[in-house]
């Protein structure tokens, strides 16, 4: 798929070093215009709205919160650590910038987690961008599902 | 041969077009000297235009404060631009407040200087140096925080207890530019010669990644400081100060502080939160200065301590322990400060906690990770 300049300058701000030291694509080659329109498709796939999806995760990453940097348990279910750290990083979209918070959400009975931060769930929201495969903050639709436990 | 035509003609228009560029880029981006006055008349610097006011001011040895080295992510470069160089940019409005744009305070790393201007910035920043430091020491204290020492040979570091430094990071792996960051001195002030920093590792992150997996004794590198307003109060009042991880760096610092310059009129109580032992660290050194210092209390809390940890200490949220202490043991009626290192949402509770115990918010003072 042919890309816009925008989104060409998105992907190389998105490289490793660029403004993480990983990078947002992980081991994924594609352009993300393909990678976005495979979001959309993939969580079509699995019923979930993103928006709905975003704002289920932004409420955990708020429950985390709670716990001042440790863990703590929400509703039984979850075990969800919220951190923070110094400074903000820009959007690779160049629309913003976000604090560099992460939280990690691990569900008890399946002890499985994902990881997210406000610039991942920006970019999920505003961008239908789950990050390349094999990204420290990728996100499968698939895991979220289960570990999120969405309907 | 015909088929090089092509080629040859495409290669041809392309260097001619990349020099026309070249000179243009030469002609219309040449602003030749302009001077930068700061602080009316107290420096005034020449420096050739077209470059941003923050990388001209530190050729010149004046450094603004930068935890992202100038790339427009941290918002710490703000300085008073009297000389009027047009509107606000968008890359900047995210990081001012209404009332620091109608005092024409803008990101030092996102003004172009292009003529003569005038600048206001604190006097303190005269002070500060970039030091070619070589790392002394590395110690791990947790699985995810290290301790770095940095040997500043021949110079000198004059700072106060609080106070911050920037690691330069240099360009590593898939890292192409250098790197700026942000770290509160664990050091004593005493010590002019050596920095010590107290360094968690976050997922990602580009200085983290470097310190903790590239560092090495022996390796070079850049300081710049100090910086920061972050400091023990001159009065008498009992202290409560709370950090957890890698937010006790100043704490150990203002502690070391008050023992060599012998402060021993005010009670330090250091509540220093944890989920487990394992996240612990230092717990022999500060045991051991309370020991050595009738008013410092040292008050360790484990929020999850595990069964193997054999924990019999103060368990909780350090916010809980910190009520219950300030209720129970040291008494709300007292004089009491707060001094608070580390995100801002523990920050939030230790700050509804003090107040709603009496302290009012303009005697707590914090250094914020955000």
């Amino acid at each position: 798929m042919k890309m816009s300049p925008n989104m060409r300058k998105a992907q190389e701000n998105m490289a490793a070093g660029v403004i993480t030291a990983d990078g947002f694509l992980g081991d994924d080659k594609r352009p993300i215009q393909d990678m976005i329109v495979e979001t959309e498709e993939l969580m079509r796939h699995h019923g979930i709205d993103i928006d709905d999806a975003v704002q289920i995760l932004k409420n955990m990453m708020e429950e985390g919160r709670n716990g001042l940097g440790e863990p703590i348990t929400v509703e039984d279910k979850w075990i969800v650590q919220t951190t923070e750290a110094r400074g903000h990083l820009p959007c690779p979209f160049e629309d913003g910038i976000q604090r560099k918070i992460t939280t990690v959400i691990r569900n008890i009975s399946l002890n499985e987690s994902i990881m997210i931060s406000t610039l991942s769930l920006h970019l999920l929201k505003k961008h239908h961008f789950l990050e390349g495969k094999g990204s420290t903050f990728r996100l499968e639709p698939d895991k979220m599902k289960r570990v999120l436990e969405l309907k | 041969m015909s088929f090089l035509i092509a080629p040859l003609t495409i290669a041809c228009i392309s260097g001619v077009l990349a020099a026309l560029i070249a000179l243009i880029d030469k002609v219309v981006n040449n602003y030749g000297e302009c001077k930068i006055d700061i602080n009316e008349g107290t420096k005034v610097e020449t420096v050739n235009g077209g470059d941003h006011l923050l990388s001209l001011l530190s050729t010149k040895g004046i450094f603004l404060p930068s935890a992202c080295g100038g790339k427009g992510s941290c918002g710490a470069c703000k300085c008073q631009v009297t000389t009027d160089v047009g509107p606000h940019l968008p890359t900047e409005t995210p990081y001012l407040t209404k009332e620091e744009m109608a005092d024409n305070v803008r990101l030092a790393c996102q003004i172009k200087v292009k003529s003569d201007l005038s600048i206001h910035i604190p006097e303190e920043l005269f002070n500060v140096k970039q030091f070619n430091a070589t790392v002394l020491s590395i110690k791990d204290l947790t699985y995810d925080i290290k301790e770095v020492v940095f040997d500043l040979g021949e110079e000198s570091i004059t700072f106060h207890s609080g106070m911050y430094v920037q690691i330069v990071v240099p360009p590593y792996a898939k890292v192409k530019g250098s790197t700026q960051r942000a770290y509160s001195m664990s050091s004593r002030p005493l010590d002019h010669n050596k920095v010590e920093l107290l360094i968690r590792l976050v997922p990602g992150g580009i200085a983290t990644t470097y310190v903790h997996e590239n560092l090495k004794e022996g390796d070079k590198m850049g300081l710049i400081g100090p910086f920061g307003d972050f400091r023990r109060s001159s009065t008498d009042s009992i202290m409560l100060c709370v950090a957890g991880g890698s937010g006790m760096a100043p704490f150990k610092s203002i502690l070391h502080d008050m023992i060599d310059s012998n402060v021993t009129n005010r009670d330090v109580w250091y509540f220093f939160g944890a989920r487990s032992l394992r996240d612990m660290f230092y717990m022999d050194e500060m045991r051991a200065l309370e020991k050595e210092n009738s008013w410092f209390h040292f008050v360790p809390a484990l929020s999850e301590p595990m069964e193997e940890d054999n924990w019999t200490g103060e368990t909780g949220l350090i916010t809980d322990v910190l009520d219950r202490f300030i209720k129970d043991s040291i008494g709300v009626e007292k004089d009491l400060e707060g001094y608070l290192c580390g995100s801002p949402g523990m920050i939030n509770a230790c700050n509804n906690v003090m107040t709603n115990n009496g302290i009012p918010i303009e005697k707590i003072y914090y250094d914020s990770f955000a």
